[in-house]
């Protein structure tokens, strides 16, 4: 009994602590990627509120709490209700099998991966149930886009990490990441370079960021999906997407850069990198991955709805599949 | 050539490439002026807030309500109020609709006395249409706000002259138009000097 009640005070402890931390970092994604942006176009960014806008994300989710929650009266008001709920625990709830440091991670599952890709899916129901519900023409079309994109792309992205599965031999997170420390390098980047390269573009797809932001495209359908949506319920969209993009970093860094550990090669050559904790290599590998989606969204126009389905179909998917095999043959003669 | 082709392509050279380019613009000096903290410097010749230039002798304005400027305004925008005294016409009250302004300043080069100038202020808002239009009063307190801020004792403008007109053709009082005095002080020993010229 005493035990029982022990690992769930262990587990409730560390969700606060773990899910405390990821929100804050959420926030300051958010100033991070105006910053970048600003800074691409040779502008400032925020730089108002405190000490070059430091403060910005606390005033902005102020902002959005005070804001008057508008429920337009057309709308299916249950599924209007719910469905930025289910975005949001979705986004949420995939980072329970996400290991930031060795033996730290609330539920170490043996089918982490796959529990990942499945909770990714089913954020896409929120999407597709706020444009359905908002009775809108925007958010409908943003919500039929959005289902078109992640079904083709999630497809892309499961076939990307076949070959880390393969190579890992386990669908196990932790393992993944003991397995890639066991190589020269310490990371699956290299020999899996094709998914990596698949994953990264899928997964700009899946957490509808640019170039593939279609179901949001400002420029012609508003905001897509959460169009009708307004103070709270929109942040919770907000939090969404911006919390699939941490769990795509995530994801990669775990997957393809080897997670906690550091390249046990430059362990070798400067031993005294070995005292830097495992969570700052993983936050760094995180971090580089926030950068980079931020760096293409300042680069690349969007694509065309026809563009983004052929490169999903007609490119990524193909090459997955040849990774996939390449990577079978070699595991197999190996 | 073909074969060149295609290994860009599939090497994403192009995004590469812009990949770099907005690196390198990240890193670099930003544009930005961030306005109310910091301003930038104003070019010669900038027309902005209306003002009615005060005589340091009268200490008056010194309009003679000579029409010149409403004429002249292509916005309609300037209305003088006048009245016959003693045989003399008077200047009551000098009204600008700066709302309406389109800043030209065809007022003040038509300003045989140069009574009339356009300052370099340009911070003057107002959360109502009734503040955007200047009589007499508001515009003579508009020269004195000006004149304060103004570091050299003299202001001369030079759009205040016809542009592209042979001087010789200009009205006398216009060729004869010089800096305007700021100071009380500065404008005496002017005065001293223009009487001693005619003698």
């Amino acid at each position: 009994m005493i035990e029982t009640l022990y690992v769930i005070f262990v587990s409730i402890l560390k969700t606060a602590l773990y899910f405390g931390i990821l929100l804050l970092h959420v926030a300051y994604a958010t100033y991070a990627e105006r910053k970048v942006i600003g800074h691409i176009q040779l502008r400032l960014g925020p730089m108002v509120v405190g000490p070059h806008g430091i403060l910005q994300p606390i005033a902005d989710v102020v902002k959005l709490i005070f804001k008057e929650d508008i429920i337009p009266s057309n709308v299916d008001k249950r599924v209007f209700a719910i469905a930025p709920i289910i975005s949001l625990t979705a986004a949420l709830s995939t980072f329970a099998v996400i290991p930031v440091d060795k033996n730290f991670v609330i539920s170490d599952m043996s089918v982490g991966l796959l529990y990942v890709l499945g909770i990714a899916g089913v954020g896409t129901y929120g999407i597709i149930f706020g444009g359905w519900a908002s009775n809108s023409k925007y958010a409908f079309l943003g919500g039929l886009r959005s289902a078109a994109q992640m079904i083709s792309y999630e497809v892309a992205l499961a076939m990307s990490l076949v070959g880390v599965v393969l190579m890992a031999e386990s669908f196990n997170l932790s393992e993944i990441v003991n397995k890639q420390n066991e190589l020269w390098y310490g990371m699956f980047l290299f020999p899996q370079i094709l998914g990596y390269f698949v994953f990264i573009v899928a997964a700009l797809a899946e957490t509808n960021r640019l170039p593939f932001d279609l179901p949001e495209a400002e420029t012609e359908l508003v905001a897509g999906y959460f169009v009708e949506y307004s103070g709270i319920r929109f942040s919770f969209y907000y939090l969404a997407e911006y919390l699939a993009m941490f769990s795509m970093s995530a994801l990669a860094a775990i997957c393809f850069w080897g997670g906690w550990t550091a390249p046990p090669v430059l362990i070798k050559i400067f031993p005294i990198l070995s005292l830097i904790p495992g969570i700052v290599w993983f936050l760094l590998k995180v971090y580089f991955h926030i950068f980079l989606f931020f760096w293409l969204r300042g680069t690349l126009p969007r694509y065309r709805y026809d563009q983004l389905m052929a490169i999903g179909w007609k490119v990524l998917i193909p090459l997955a599949l040849f990774n996939i095999v390449i990577t079978s043959l070699i595991k197999y003669y190996q | 050539m073909k074969v060149k082709e295609i290994l860009t392509k599939i090497l994403l050279i192009e995004i590469f490439k812009g990949l770099a380019l907005t690196l390198k613009m990240l890193f670099s000096k930003s544009v930005t002026v961030q306005y109310p903290f910091e301003k930038r410097n104003i070019h010669e010749g900038f027309r902005g807030r209306h003002a009615l230039v005060r005589d340091p002798i009268s200490g008056d304005d010194k309009c003679i309500g000579c029409m010149r400027c409403t004429t002249v305004c292509p916005s309609r925008c300037i209305h003088i109020k006048r009245e016959k005294r003693e045989n003399k016409m008077v200047v009551i009250d000098y009204i600008i609709d700066a709302s309406r302004c389109v800043y030209c300043a065809y007022c003040v080069e038509a300003c045989p006395v140069c009574a009339l100038v356009l300052t370099e202020d340009y911070e003057y808002s107002s959360y109502e249409r009734k503040g955007l239009i200047f009589n007499k009063e508001k515009l003579l307190k508009n020269w004195d706000e000006f004149s304060a801020k103004w570091p050299a004792d003299y202001y001369f403008n030079k759009f205040w002259q016809p542009p592209g007109i042979d001087p010789s053709r200009w009205p006398k009082t216009k060729r004869e138009q010089g800096p305007v005095p700021l100071k009380r002080g500065v404008e005496i020993k002017r005065e001293v000097k223009n009487e001693q010229l005619p003698s």
